[in-house]
């Protein structure tokens, strides 16, 4: 069981992004001098796709400005100095209707690490849920937050239950990685609700929708293989429930849910002890003298962090916010940990990656990593010549944008930059194909009628 | 602190395309210290006759078209000496180096160079010159093909790549282990050529040659020459041995392997084009006639619980 850590040291101040999800940016509830406690809430946004932002501190606002963001853009953020005295709000366990969960869960500010705000995922305007996943596969066991493993499963499929209240599915799934044996037996034999719970492997055409008839039961815990990449989640739709997600189609429009571990766990927490979404577990590794999963509050900015890890050894040479294959390379250390950000990399001068691409052998160990099945080498070569509509032809929207491809050409061509440059030019060109409000009983781009 | 920004994978294996050709120049080197020992000194120069004009040509050329001179990342040595290697080593020196200036200038540059050539430029030298100089491009002697003992050393006969078969076999399973080569060539290749050769009642000895080997395990995984999909390569490997064993059986597999392996390369592109995988959940032409005939099923209602596994 990974040890999380908790940081000691409370940083001198940090800097809280108004925009911590893909969506519309909070408005700032608070203005320089103010005083805020750990917990207050200090911006918020009244449209949908938005969710809240909290103090993670108690101390003065001593201005609000453009500051970096992990995503390597300036957000307009609120920078807080910490003062001696912590003053924190009440936290009080809430009794929320299953009507009202969704407000309830935009309100506390729970956003998926991939960006979405949660509410949106579960609550979508105009589709129906049937299924909400809890998708185990890519965060590590937070088991070090529990005092014993049956604590952990039992809270999650307690906050499965949550989610599916809010959400209106009748079904729900833990999908866990079946390398991962100890979640595996964490949940294996566990007894909950007078029924035993059996990990149930994903093989071939077995999805979940066999094993709620096989046990006859709604909530089920299964494992699949270990897939990681920036958009696996059509992908792990696919995988787990056997509905196919079209091109310009997200996991909702089949009436699939699809939550994380962290927002499983902060739902939790914010009805059973409600505390909104100030905290999240950061795993940092690389080059600092104590590479440790560690708690953190969101705002902290990297550079404390790593301070809290020991400092870096030696100069460093590039620092990365989540995962060395997909992460963002930062310009600096003076930018905070969000809600997106799960891990923190650093590498020396010399682990940095330089290296002059040759042409294209065709000797197609990219094609051997893919784990969608593509033909990388061929997509990266028609994305070069931009011939796009090729590029579609060979289901280049599968791409999980996973960056095996290029990890492991040995010419050290750009694939997966060329394929995301192709991606976003086809998504760009559909968004101007769509009408925004058609008149005619026309839909373009879309090809899901809601699941088979 | 200055940080580097770059766009991810932010970690890449350390393997690179020089480092594989040098591997496979290293892999050959058995064989080539081999067939000194077993021919003499004309070996040598053979391979030293080829690699230098190799090397010229590739400076030439590239001096030429004003492109950066690669001759470090190794695959114009590696050309030149495999061109040597399937050369008699009774044949005078400028054989050998006419072979380099086409293998480079032809089979390589005029189709574009590394990665956009359709035929392997080893293959493309041999067509060459034998169509022009028959005489000389056959070996004085065909190693014996009597005993299986001929597997570890074909003493004397035939090319340099013939001299030993073992010495071969050992590099290469080695590099396909480190994934320096791509194992669905030659395996399929491997098994077609012995099963096709076994049912029209071929001796294995006279089947399982230093060449036939050095065809399959150097030849035809040249990587430009050969298709990239997953079910393309092993379709390939198989093209590959059902053509070595039509020409081996009615004449020789010395020179089946090089015309076989020639054909092949023409198909290869084609191949790929009918091989580009599907989208994942797309269903089999199989799987759908599967549904369509039980959607026309009655009493399906009772089926469903079977179809929604
Ligand atoms: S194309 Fe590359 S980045 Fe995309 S899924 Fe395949 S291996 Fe991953
Ligand atoms: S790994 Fe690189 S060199 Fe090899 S086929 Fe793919 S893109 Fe080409």
């Amino acid at each position: 069981m990974t040890k999380v850590n908790i940081m000691k040291k409370m940083p001198e101040k940090v800097i809280i992004p108004l925009k911590q999800h893909d969506g519309t940016a909070c408005d700032p509830l608070v203005k320089k001098g103010d005083m805020v406690c750990e917990g207050q809430k200090i911006g918020e946004c009244g449209v949908y796709n938005s969710a809240s932002v909290h103090s993670s501190v108690s101390g003065e606002v001593i201005s609000i400005e453009e500051a970096p963001h992990p995503n390597g853009n300036k957000v307009n953020s609120v920078i807080i100095q910490l003062s001696e005295e912590p003053e924190c709000v009440d936290f009080n366990p809430k009794d929320v209707q299953d009507s009202e969960l969704a407000d309830f869960i935009k309100d506390a500010g729970i956003v998926e690490h991939y960006g979405f705000p949660t509410h949106m995922v579960l609550k979508p305007e105009g589709k129906k849920i049937d299924v909400v996943l809890v998708n185990a596969t890519s965060s590590e066991w937070i088991g070090g937050h529990y005092d014993t493993p049956s604590q952990y499963s039992s809270q999650m499929l307690d906050a499965l239950k949550l989610l599916m209240r809010a959400s209106g599915a009748s079904k729900g799934a833990i999908v866990l990685r079946n390398d991962d044996l100890e979640s595996i037996n964490a949940f294996d034999g566990l007894n909950y609700d007078g029924k035993p719970i059996t990990v149930a492997p994903l093989v071939g055409k077995r999805k979940i929708n066999y094993y709620f008839k096989d046990m006859s039961s709604d909530i089920v815990v299964v494992s699949q293989e270990h897939i990681y990449g920036k958009k696996i989640l059509d992908l792990f739709t696919y995988n787990v429930t056997g509905r196919k997600v079209s091109f310009g189609c997200v996991p909702t429009d089949v009436g699939v849910a699809i939550c994380s571990v962290k927002s499983a766990k902060a739902l939790y927490d914010a009805v059973n002890a409600g505390k909104p979404y100030i905290e999240t577990v950061v795993s940092v590794s690389g080059k600092v003298n104590n590479p440790q999963k560690i708690l953190v509050k969101i705002g902290t900015t990297f550079k404390d962090v790593i301070e809290e890890c020991g400092g870096y050894i030696g100069e460093p040479g590039k620092l990365i916010a989540n995962g060395s294959i997909t992460g963002v390379a930062q310009y600096t250390d003076e930018v905070p940990v969000s809600k997106t950000t799960t891990s923190i990399y650093v590498q020396s001068a010399d682990e940095v990656v330089r290296g002059e691409s040759v042409d294209c052998t065709h000797c197609a160990r990219c094609v051997d990593v893919c784990p969608v099945n593509l033909i990388p080498s061929r997509i990266a070569a028609m994305s070069d010549q931009g011939r796009f509509d090729e590029c579609r032809q060979m289901h280049i929207m599968n791409c999980v944008e996973c960056g095996r491809c290029a990890a492991v050409c040995p010419s050290k061509i750009h694939v997966l930059q060329l394929i995301k440059y192709a991606k976003n030019s086809i998504e760009k060109a559909y968004e101007d194909l769509a009408p925004k409000e058609s008149p005619a009983n026309l839909k373009l781009g879309c090809g899901c009628s809601g699941g088979e | 602190m200055t940080f580097t920004i770059s766009a991810p994978p932010h970690r890449k294996e350390a393997i690179t395309f020089k480092k594989m050709t040098w591997a496979k120049v290293i892999a050959l080197m058995p064989v080539v210290l081999l067939s000194v020992y077993l021919f003499g000194l004309p070996a040598i120069g053979l391979v030293i006759a080829s690699i230098l004009a190799a090397v010229v040509t590739e400076v030439a050329i590239q001096k030429a078209f004003n492109q950066k001179i690669t001759i470090d990342d190794g695959s114009t040595i590696l050309i030149g000496l495999m061109v040597a290697m399937i050369i008699p080593p009774e044949a005078p020196l400028w054989i050998p180096m006419i072979g380099s200036v086409f293998a480079i200038g032809i089979g390589k540059h005029a189709f574009g160079g590394i990665g956009s050539y359709v035929f392997n430029p080893v293959l493309a030298a041999w067509v060459f010159l034998s169509l022009a100089w028959w005489s000389i491009m056959s070996p004085l002697s065909y190693p014996q093909t009597t005993a299986l003992s001929d597997l570890i050393l074909e003493t004397g006969a035939g090319h340099i790549a013939g001299v030993s078969p073992l010495a071969l076999l050992i590099p290469g399973c080695i590099l396909i282990l480190l994934r320096y080569v791509e194992w669905r060539i030659p395996v399929s290749f491997f098994l077609t050529t012995i099963l096709l050769a076994v049912l029209v009642g071929d001796s294995l000895s006279y089947v399982v040659l230093g060449v036939v080997l050095f065809g399959i395990l150097f030849l035809a995984t040249d990587t430009s020459s050969s298709p990239v999909t997953k079910n393309g390569r092993v379709i390939y490997g198989i093209v590959c041995g059902v053509l070595v064993v039509v020409y081996g059986h009615f004449a020789n597999y010395v020179d089946a392997i090089f015309y076989g392996l020639f054909l092949a390369n023409c198909v290869s592109s084609l191949i790929d084009n009918n091989t580009l995988p599907e989208s994942y959940g797309t269903e089999t032409f199989l799987q759908r006639k599967y549904k369509r005939i039980l959607s026309k099923v009655p009493f399906k209602d009772r089926l469903e619980v079977l179809l929604n596994d």
